[in-house]
């Protein structure tokens, strides 16, 4: 970019900055922060499935997510950008309070789902996980066979029933799980290269098969949203386009939001893009075409385009 | 590729397209020039040379692909890449009128149509092309604009001119018995006819350049 562009757009930040309550003396730092607010505004088709308010959250002291609201489109796929260290993930797991099971952790603000506040007391932390299930970065079977895998979840949750006991009681549910096993593993495009050795050790499958294991073990519960942490940073380009495949067609479904690091990734497969800069702020946020072909932000068009510093 | 090695190749690749546009300018200026003055050895020259435009074009349009393919440019680097690979089109197609006028002063009577001022039209042609590869140097929406309000004069130019052809065709006496003269005098008319389209198309492509430029400068598809 030439100096002349630089030079425009910084100019263009100052023009939005006059506007604000608080007076902008330059166009550095902290200042330019406070010009974003406008940015990350963004007037979507169709209903949010979940709303974030105002959402902070400190590991002891540090506050790595600060004042963060964002509504999040339902049956699309949302993808979070940022730098190590901007938050994102945190906001993530925020969103089925994955934060909880951190001991430092402490959550300020609202999260809804469907309207309903997920951070009220009383709330079935095991039901919110079923209903926003979540996949991580390094794939995480357990060591069962991949059967086992998937009917783990329905058998914990008492959707199905199986065994001894079911049988004597009449309520064998053998049918239902054989069909639920092969649905999941069908909606995450494995079910071709495991259907015939469904007892084998889920461990004995490659990288990329594993996270579509647990693709499809977080599908089995039937989930509303599945939160994705970086699902294919560990996999090589074959395996993350099957992966990036699947993501586009669950989100005819389902509500899909994923961390990447992968620039491109998100270019590829997101519907909208939020981007997380350094000091845990939602920067700005947009429809991805946007994102990537006309920033507001110029933090963010220079992280984008890998202009650091 | 480091990312310092990235910046240098856009802003070379800015460069080099402002320096095909200036060879592009170039052989316009010549074709005109040779026009106005029925210079033919100038003519022929503009006319026989058109390698050195067709050459630059494809280096700078693989140049645009290899930074597209290896790069995978965003945001304002994205603009810039995706419009001077749509500018590089406009500028080989301006080199491609120049030589058809060089062409056209090397076969055309010229005294046949005097009235016809096809160096106003030229000049405004060429003022449009030389201001929309300004705008593209220095980013300027406004002149891209301008630009763009412009090419309607170039359009009522070159229409009145057409008509004054036809016109004059019309009121012309001509020796129908003689036909080898009919021929050469349709031939003249269709010359011409064709010399004037080929400069509201000059027009057109700094129009193109101006709308490619304003979409790289402020994202603004208006002129698109």
């Amino acid at each position: 970019m030439s100096d002349s562009q630089q030079t425009q757009s910084q100019s263009q930040i100052e023009t939005r900055t006059t506007g604000s309550d608080q007076p902008l003396e330059t166009t550095s730092g902290e200042t330019v922060e406070e010009a974003r607010d406008e940015w990350i505004e963004y007037d979507f088709q169709g209903e949010a499935k979940m709303v974030a308010e105002d959402l902070d959250v400190y590991y002891g002291d540090d506050h790595a997510l600060k004042g963060v609201s964002m509504e999040i489109p339902e049956e699309s796929v949302t993808a979070l950008i940022g730098p190590s260290g901007c938050g994102k993930s945190t906001y993530l797991r925020c969103l089925n309070r994955m934060n909880d099971r951190i001991n430092a952790a402490h959550v300020d603000g609202s999260v809804r789902l469907d309207g309903a506040e997920i951070y009220q007391d009383g709330i079935n932390l095991v039901e919110l996980r079923k209903r926003v299930g979540m996949v991580f970065q390094s794939p995480n079977p357990f060591p069962k066979s991949i059967r086992d895998n998937i009917s783990y979840g329905p058998r914990k949750h008492g959707d199905i029933e199986t065994g001894l006991l079911a049988r004597m009681l009449g309520r064998d549910d053998s049918e239902a799980e054989r069909e639920l096993v092969e649905r999941s593993l069908k909606q995450a495009a494995l079910w071709n290269e495991v259907h015939d050795r469904l007892e084998d050790n889920a461990l004995g499958l490659s990288g990329g098969q594993q996270q579509r294991l647990c693709i499809a073990r977080c599908l089995s519960v039937d989930p509303e949203v599945i939160l994705m942490d970086e699902p294919a940073s560990a996999l090589d380009p074959i395996a993350t386009a099957k992966i990036e495949d699947l993501i586009h067609d669950l989100a005819e479904e389902y509500t899909v939001v994923i961390v990447t690091h992968n620039m491109q990734q998100a270019a590829r497969i997101s519907d909208q893009t939020a981007v997380f800069l350094t000091g845990g702020k939602l920067v700005e946020y947009g429809d991805t075409d946007q994102i990537f072909e006309n920033p507001r932000s110029q933090r963010v068009e220079d992280y984008i385009s890998g202009k650091f510093g | 590729m480091t990312r310092d090695e990235y910046q240098q190749s856009l802003a070379d690749l800015r460069a080099d397209v402002l320096s095909m546009g200036e060879l592009v300018q170039g052989r316009l200026d010549r074709a005109l020039t040779a026009l106005s003055t029925v210079d033919e050895a100038e003519a022929r020259a503009v006319a026989g040379a058109d390698d050195a435009v067709d050459r630059q074009y494809l280096d700078l349009e693989s140049r645009c692909i290899q930074l597209f393919a290896r790069q995978q440019p965003v945001a304002s680097d994205l603009r810039f890449v995706a419009s001077s690979f749509k500018i590089l089109t406009d500028l080989e197609r301006v080199g491609d009128l120049a030589v058809n006028l060089a062409q056209y002063t090397l076969a055309a009577d010229r005294k046949r149509f005097e009235e016809v001022d096809l160096s106003a039209i030229g000049a405004l042609a060429r003022e449009m092309l030389d201001d929309a590869m300004v705008a593209y140097r220095t980013d300027d929406p406004d002149l891209c604009r301008s630009i763009a309000d412009r090419d309607d004069e170039l359009d009522t130019l070159c229409q009145r001119a057409s008509e004054r052809v036809v016109r004059d065709l019309i009121e012309r006496e001509v020796d129908e018995g003689d036909s080898w003269a009919v021929e050469e005098l349709l031939d003249d008319v269709s010359r011409l006819l064709l010399i004037v389209r080929d400069l509201e198309r000059v027009g057109d492509h700094a129009v193109n350049i101006a709308a490619r430029t304003l979409y790289m400068v402020e994202s603004d598809p208006e002129l698109v």
